[in-house]
């Protein structure tokens, strides 16, 4: 027989050994996996030893929440009403329907310590903050040009890439909605864009995101190494991290406003429509109904912030 | 959808006329129209306790179940201006200004909430004294999400999901105002099965059931992973809707699906001498004889409970453990004999030596 | 039954007579029926698997895999009686007539004659166990040399044969549940459940192992035996599993001189 085939025939040999152990192991926890008998396993061990071990569990509250808030991590609920299924993330205590699972923002660096909930210090405000999250980038509120620089431009970017991208089609649906004949029987998605408006600069005839991939693979390299970085590093990076952002975000009456907005809805490719939704009428007096009756810091959520602190 | 707009605005112009300037002001809150704010999807924040609150409402979806003919302030009744602060929880036992047509009285909750009162799961004992642990036991809200309409067509023998064309269509003939027949057929198609696949309704007990916290705090058994453990459980997982669920075998046939009552109460339908009669209903095993309920569903294969299952389990565990890794080591063994074929401790100096001993043969 | 020559010759290799057409077809009925049984029963022991639901789907769901499940037991049920038949008449056809004919049938000699069954275990596969461990174990360089049925290929035999009883008539029990009850209370059923699902168990880890290492996965065999097809077995097989049969059915077709030497490996 030739040293080839023998090598074969040993190599063969050995890959079966191998599949005999590995088929051991799967064949333990076949045969012993109680799929969830634990009271069984339990009664194995009092047969053998005499006595039953109870797991003992001694949390404080807090890590009772930490823990409880991993184990929702994923959760699902699906209901199935035959001619449709509703699938959306379980949430503890939600009573309607949710009917759509949450997209990931994987283009923003901000979202990557800060989750996509950020707001939480204005308690009149937060919710609508949260709300722009949704479709405003960190950035465009929370990083003001400084004096003697150029005003921002805006632009939209795919959360799933981070691609410049135009307009989105959900935007231009709801257009189509309003004006179509039976608008009342269509349900429009609004907020649901699978982009973000960001702002940034033209360079080289090319519009460029303000925080873009550079600064987001700085952002990655951070959250790699901080454990290893000294404190006072630590402190230094996050404070270039951190650079442009804004000690007093945007008002809200700086983009809502017909005269001179902050960014131009038309030009962001918001049908005419919705932009004159946006700065006339129902949010802007929405806002100054706030403004005059209930909140008087509700157009400056940063002094608010700040007061609340004080 | 058109109609029911048409309605909200000729109530709201009534209301106009009836009611005070104050009324009105009150009123303001439905016809500012919630979903300014709430279509937003992003609208959400995180509350003290960490829990995640989305204030996002889906319309399409309300719009399909029997809410739907209620505005927002029917249940968030303290919430009467926009913007508003922090809504309260809802009772849902509250009335609400919808009329249940058989009593013309106004809808409520209520007789529902009686009847959970009188089940296992009442947050009051026999004598009316609160029960240990309140906050462990289920209100509205633990089981139940925003319900919504699951109809279906039954056309020549044939059952379908979704409304039916040509059912509606029969309604639409003399009930030709507004939504009433659409509404009508939802209702009642929904009701003439379950409005929950039986699998959702596992999920749904497991909820506190398979909580390993719960069940010892309440010594309880585990009811929802035995059940999975027969039959019953593992065809409704692989998604059978004909397959018992936990109330259908917990729930006395025609009562409430809320009156879920202890093992030991004498109503109960897992009471031992009703529950041969649980198990007969027409729809299941009817042509069994009454000793079919000696089964044993909840089986945790503990000792000194179940004895026999614990110690087959063990016998046929043992009878795996030794063939399987008998056969497993020789096949190990074997297989490093060939890495080295020749190899032996002791030689036998004449290995072809044994005699062949001819064998009778058939 | 068909005439059948104990060698032959093809292509200048040797092949073995080993099993008649009507085992082969037996064996085919029973490996079918027996991999549906199992690509439709285990779906539901292991429902939290991710493939669980696809396959039951497969199959057709809750509505159709039971009565595939069902029919493949009655089919593989019926194969145990019938081959239990099939063993009786040729027990009685070839030991018990010529021993009746020849005027010595008593309990003894029939008894005898069971023994002398192929497929009963006998004191050479007690010897060839010895000789097997002892190859193994290094303690010898001799590998066992079994006849007709090795001890291994006894045990798988009897493995079937204990097992369809354990499992048939609880899966039965299970099936007519409703009219059994009439008869046995219902916590036979948690009994036929255990007997059922894990029998199963057994039954599926040990023929996807073994009897698969036995007829797949071992080296002479890569990437399987054709044994069960064509009834014929390869020489270098047949040494290595029946040397003792080997040398008898080439001394008996008159070829002792070119009975090859044992050897172990390829």
């Amino acid at each position: 027989m030739s040293i080839f085939r023998q090598i074969i025939y040993k190599g063969y040999v050995l890959l079966l050994m191998a599949f005999t152990i590995w088929y051991g192991s799967f064949m333990y926890f076949l045969i012993f996996g109680f799929e969830g008998k634990e009271k069984a396993a339990a009664s194995i061990e009092a047969l053998f030893s005499g006595e039953v071990a109870v797991p003992e569990e001694d949390l404080t509250e807090e890590e009772r929440m930490f823990e409880q808030l991993l184990r929702e991590q994923g959760a699902r609920s699906e209901t199935d009403l035959g001619f449709k299924v509703v699938d959306q993330p379980f949430i503890e205590g939600r009573f309607h329907h949710v009917g759509f699972r949450i997209q990931k923002d994987k283009a923003s660096m901000c979202v990557r310590c800060h989750g996509n909930v950020p707001h939480n210090e204005s308690k009149e405000l937060r919710s609508f903050l949260n709300m722009h999250a949704f479709y405003l980038a960190c950035e465009a509120c929370h990083a003001r040009t400084e004096e003697g620089e150029p005003a921002w431009e805006f632009g939209w970017y795919n959360k799933d890439n981070g691609d410049i991208v135009s307009n989105p089609v959900a935007l231009v649906d709801i257009e189509e909605i309003y004006t179509s004949e039976n608008a009342d029987d269509i349900y429009p998605t609004y907020g649901n864009y699978g982009a973000k408006i960001a702002p940034g600069r033209q360079e080289g005839g090319e519009f460029k995101v303000l925080h873009g991939p550079k600064e987001i693979a700085f952002v990655e390299k951070y959250t790699e190494q901080q454990e290893r970085l000294q404190p006072e590093k630590k402190s230094q990076m996050k404070t270039v991290i951190h650079r442009k952002v804004a000690s007093e975000p945007v008002e809200c009456d700086l983009c809502h406003t017909e005269e001179d907005p902050y960014f131009s809805f038309e030009e962001l490719g918001y049908p005419p429509t919705r932009a004159r939704e946006l700065t006339n009428t129902a949010v802007v007096g929405m806002i100054r109904k706030y403004n005059e009756f209930y909140i008087p810091n509700f157009l400056s959520p940063g002094g608010q912030e700040k007061s609340e602190k004080e | 959808m058109g109609n029911i707009r048409l309605i909200t605005t000729i109530v709201s112009v009534a209301s106009f006329v009836f009611f005070s300037f104050i009324t009105l002001n009150v009123q303001a809150a439905e016809d500012l129209n919630c979903f300014i704010c709430h279509k937003h999807r992003g609208l959400s924040r995180i509350d003290e306790n960490g829990d995640f609150r989305l204030f996002y409402i889906n319309k399409e979806l309300f719009d399909s179940g029997p809410h739907r003919r209620n505005k927002c302030k029917d249940c968030h009744t303290d919430v009467d201006r926009i913007p508003h602060d922090p809504a309260e929880k809802i009772d849902c036992t509250k009335e609400c200004h919808i009329t249940e047509p058989s009593s013309e009285l106004k809808y409520s909750h209520q007789n529902v909430a009686d009847i959970l009162a009188q089940s296992v799961h009442s947050k009051l004992d026999a004598d009316g004294n609160p029960k240990e642990y309140q906050e462990d036991y289920p209100g509205c809200k633990d089981c139940h999400e925003q319900p919504m309409y699951r109809p279906f067509s039954l056309y020549k023998g044939k059952k379908e999901p979704g409304v039916a064309p040509r059912g509606l269509s029969r309604c639409k003939g003399c009930h030709t105002e507004g939504d009433f027949a659409e509404d009508f057929y939802e209702h009642v198609t929904s009701r003439m099965h379950k409005t929950r696949l039986p699998i959702e309704t596992i999920d749904l007990c497991a909820k506190c059931h398979e909580d390993p916290e719960l069940i010892e705090r309440h010594d309880m058994h585990d009811a929802v992973e035995t059940y999975k453990e027969t039959f019953h459980g593992k065809l409704v997982l692989m998604g059978s809707e004909k397959t018992p669920d936990c109330i259908d075998c917990h729930v006395i046939v025609g009562e409430n699906t809320h009156l879920i009552e202890p093992q030991n109460a004498l109503s109960s339908a897992v009471h031992k001498n009703n529950l041969s009669t649980t198990c007969r209903t027409s729809d299941c095993h009817s042509s069994a004889s009454d000793r079919l309920s000696e089964f044993r569903v909840h089986v945790t294969y503990e000792m000194e409970e179940y004895p026999m299952e614990f110690y087959m389990l063990m016998f046929f565990k043992s009878l795996m453990v030794i063939v399987l890794y008998f056969f497993l080591i020789i096949i190990f063994f074997e297989l490093m004999r060939r890495l080295f074929p020749n190899f032996a401790f002791f030689k036998d100096k004449n290995p072809d030596s044994t005699p062949v001993v001819p064998e009778t043969k058939q | 039954m068909a005439a059948y020559e104990p060698i032959i010759v093809k292509n200048g290799k040797r092949y073995f007579y080993r099993f008649s057409a009507h085992q082969r077809i037996q064996h085919v009925i029973l490996f079918t029926s027996v991999i549906i049984l199992a690509l439709t029963g285990f779906p539901l022991r292991h429902t939290d698997e991710a493939w669980s639901k696809p396959l039951y789907d497969f199959f057709g769901g809750p509505d159709l895999a039971p009565t595939i499940h069902r029919l493949a037991g009655t089919v593989l049920l019926v194969l145990f009686v019938y081959h239990t038949l099939y063993w009786l008449v040729l027990f009685i056809q070839r030991s018990i007539i010529p021993l009746y004919r020849e005027g010595r049938l008593n309990p003894w000699t029939a008894l005898q004659a069971f023994g002398g069954q192929v497929m009963i275990p006998n004191g050479n596969d007690g010897r060839d166990l010895v000789d097997t461990f002892k190859f193994l174990f290094y303690i010898s360089n001799k590998p066992s040399r079994s006849y007709t049925m090795s001890w291994r290929e006894k045990f798988d035999y009897f493995a079937v044969y204990w097992g369809i009883p354990v499992i048939g008539p609880a899966g039965a029990v299970l099936w007519w549940r409703d009219e059994i009850s009439h008869i046995v209370p219902g916590w036979v059923l948690n009994g036929a459940y255990i007997m059922h699902t894990d029998e199963s168990l057994l039954a599926v880890l040990f023929l996807f192992f073994v009897h698969w290492y036995n007829v797949h996965y071992a080296p002479e065999k890569f990437p399987g035996a054709t044994v069960w097809l064509s009834g014929y077995l390869s020489e270098p097989e047949m040494m290595h599993e029946h040397y003792s049969e080997y040398v008898q059915q080439m001394t008996e077709a008159g070829l002792a001189a070119e009975i090859k030497k044992q050897h172990f490996g390829v």
